[in-house]
């Protein structure tokens, strides 16, 4: 019917969060090579992750790091190696210098065009077609309208995220680190602080070297008109989130994405105060609809009862 | 040789460098390029400079080096047609699938790959490399040294800013979207042109929000000082030689659309005589003697940009963010 995934940075995390929503599982936290334990860097967890997400019947995905330098690439490369013979479904890259790197060290396998890959046209995606990839997370600046002329134009799978912080930017260095002033300097100790940019009105939080939306993208009052497109390979932004967020956004749209493929009369309601509950600073629709991206725009009080889609 | 490109923000601009030596001059036309329209030009325009490079036997380099939308792309290809007519080399470009149409259609073109590409390894200018780009243009965060490796592990061309390395950093310009986030608007004009207004990416018209003033906090406890998210660069003297005769740069890009005439004017005039004493006597380089004007047109710089982030930071606080 549909795919719902979300990336797992860690080997715990992966153990004690309740995935049950999710088919599919990004292992990795693609915004910092340093995260401990982090999929993405450190190879001697890569091979219990993906056994335990194949374990419970998802598909496994591995992120690679969004920001290589030149001194990333060979332990990108190594982290690579680790992982051949291992069942994965595809590898998630931000950086096109990866691209080659994969097909040298994985061959044939699926590659996934991350959301800072700034894939923005058509003709984008027919070229890295030809280069293995076979999915890609839009740039998050294009519309609802854009992504299903993508779909509709490329031979590749595109995903829709749903819901959560949006990825704006991403830096080669941390800007926690560099402001540490008189702390532990270890990384551990430093990420398990959240940290936040606010100025006036204006909201975002940092994860890792990147900086996202202050506020959560939502989509949970649209899904109706979105699934009359004809998307179905969805996601949830969730790196920097907790257990509970993880586990009550996915069921959240898991159950609301199943009642109105089944052909239910779809309220939004109950949804929305559940996610609203978990959104710090409020919400938003992202670039989905033509306007900035920390917009919200609630849908008339008709459509947020619309016919489901059979 | 390594070649002096200079911007053309206006037609007074681009004559201007012109004027001054610039080797080739690079213009944005209107809606497709990395600056607010202010500061771009009309087709007219771009005619225009043209016809004044070509009689000097200078190049023209037009910058449509924007995020387009899949169905702007036959659009673009009409418009690269004409500019080719009128003696347009070559495009800065961003989009990798418009970068492959464009050389299928007009293969003598020299794409310069857009520092909104983001290339941050040596892979990266491989694969642009392969997909047909001439020359790389690279941020502004490699050391001479960096970029004498590059040159040596791949053969394309070299294009970097006059400006000092900021070695780390967020991927600006090409990697970040916090600017139209904040307040953002899609206008299409009557080209059918989507200007999306705030968008660096799609719109080069960001609005610098990572220069502006931030409360930083830390499981909300407030850090001491307010911060900003981003440095700015400034312009390059010291290393000038070595990226010239060490690393064998092909283009040395001089950025300031955004900057007044008198500026820019008196920049070109000034890199024009340093780069000129370089290649003239290799042997005894040394830029102490340019050091007086060069700190003096480093403060002027400032002043600029800095009155135009805080003039554009101050607009997009009282616009907040648009609705349709």
């Amino acid at each position: 019917m549909f795919e719902l995934s979300t990336h797992i940075p860690n080997l715990d995390s992966l153990r004690r969060y309740d995935l049950s929503a999710y088919d599919g599982i990004y292992i990795g936290d693609y915004t910092c090579p340093r995260h401990p334990g982090n999929f993405s860097s450190d190879k001697e967890q890569l091979s219990e992750g993906v056994e335990r997400v194949k374990a419970s019947g998802k598909k496994c995905y591995l992120s690679l790091y969004a920001a290589p330098r030149n001194s990333d690439l060979p332990w990108i490369r190594e982290v690579l190696s680790a992982t051949k013979g291992l069942p994965l479904d595809g590898i998630e890259i931000h950086n096109l210098g990866l691209l080659r790197l994969v097909r040298e060290v994985m061959g044939e396998i699926p590659i996934h065009l991350g959301v800072f890959g700034n894939l923005y046209t058509d003709e984008t995606a027919r070229i890295l077609k030809g280069y293995g990839v076979e999915r890609i997370f839009p740039n998050s600046e294009l519309s609802l309208d854009e992504i299903v002329y993508l779909r509709d134009h490329t031979p590749i799978q595109v995903v829709v995220p749903l819901h959560g912080k949006i990825p704006l930017t991403i830096s080669t260095n941390c800007f926690r680190l560099e402001h540490a002033v008189g702390e532990a300097t270890s990384c551990e100790e430093l990420c398990k602080k959240e940290y936040w940019f606010n100025r006036e009105s204006w909201c975002l939080k940092g994860v890792g070297r990147a900086y996202l939306s202050g506020k959560d993208l939502c989509m949970i009052e649209h899904l109706p008109g979105l699934l009359r497109t004809g998307l179905r390979c969805f996601y949830i932004y969730s790196l920097g989130e907790n257990e509970e967020y993880l586990a009550t956004i996915g069921g959240v749209y898991r159950e609301a994405l199943s009642r109105v493929l089944a052909g239910e009369r779809y309220s939004a309601g109950h949804y929305l105060s559940m996610v609203k509950a978990l959104a710090r600073i409020g919400m938003c629709n992202g670039y989905y609809f033509g306007m900035s991206g920390q917009a919200y725009l609630s849908p008339s009080v008709e459509g947020q009862e619309a016919q489901g889609i059979s | 040789m390594a070649k002096l490109l200079a911007p053309g923000g206006t037609t007074e601009m681009a004559m201007a460098v012109l004027d001054e030596g610039a080797d080739a001059v690079y213009v944005g036309p209107y809606g497709w390029s990395w600056r607010q329209s202010a500061f771009e030009l009309r087709d007219a325009e771009i005619k225009e400079v043209c016809k004044a490079a070509k009689a000097r036997g200078r190049e023209v380099r037009a910058a449509f080096n924007t995020y387009l939308h899949s169905t702007e792309i036959p659009q673009l290809l009409k418009k690269v047609e004409k500019y080719v007519e009128w003696g347009v080399s070559g495009l800065l470009m961003s989009d990798i699938g418009s970068i492959a149409l464009v050389l299928t259609h007009f293969p003598s073109l020299e794409i310069h790959t857009s520092v909104g590409c983001a290339i941050i390894n040596v892979e990266e200018i491989r694969f642009y490399r392969e997909i047909g780009a001439k020359f790389i243009v690279l941020p502004y965060n490699l050391t001479v040294e960096e970029v004498a490796e590059l040159k040596r592990a791949v053969d394309v061309g070299i294009e970097i800013f006059l400006f000092q390395p900021l070695h780390e950093g967020i991927l600006c310009p090409g990697k970040c979207a916090m600017s139209s986030y904040l307040a953002a608007r899609r206008s299409v004009d009557a080209e059918g042109k989507d200007h999306f207004l705030g968008s660096a990416s799609r719109g080069g018209s960001c609005r610098r929000v990572c220069r502006a003033r931030w409360n930083f906090t830390i499981d909300d406890g407030p850090y001491p000082d307010e911060v900003e998210l981003k440095e700015d660069a400034n312009l390059l003297l010291w290393d000038l030689p070595g990226y010239i005769l060490q690393a064998g740069v092909e283009y040395l890009k001089i950025q300031g659309r955004e900057r007044s005439v008198p500026l820019v004017r008196d920049i070109v005039r000034f890199y024009r005589k340093v780069v000129d004493s370089i290649l003239a006597s290799p042997g005894e380089i040394s830029m102490e003697r340019f050091a007086l004007e060069w700190q003096e047109l480093r403060t002027r710089w400032e002043h600029e940009r800095e009155k135009r982030a805080g003039l554009l930071i101050s607009e997009t606080t009282k616009l907040e963010h648009f609705s349709r």
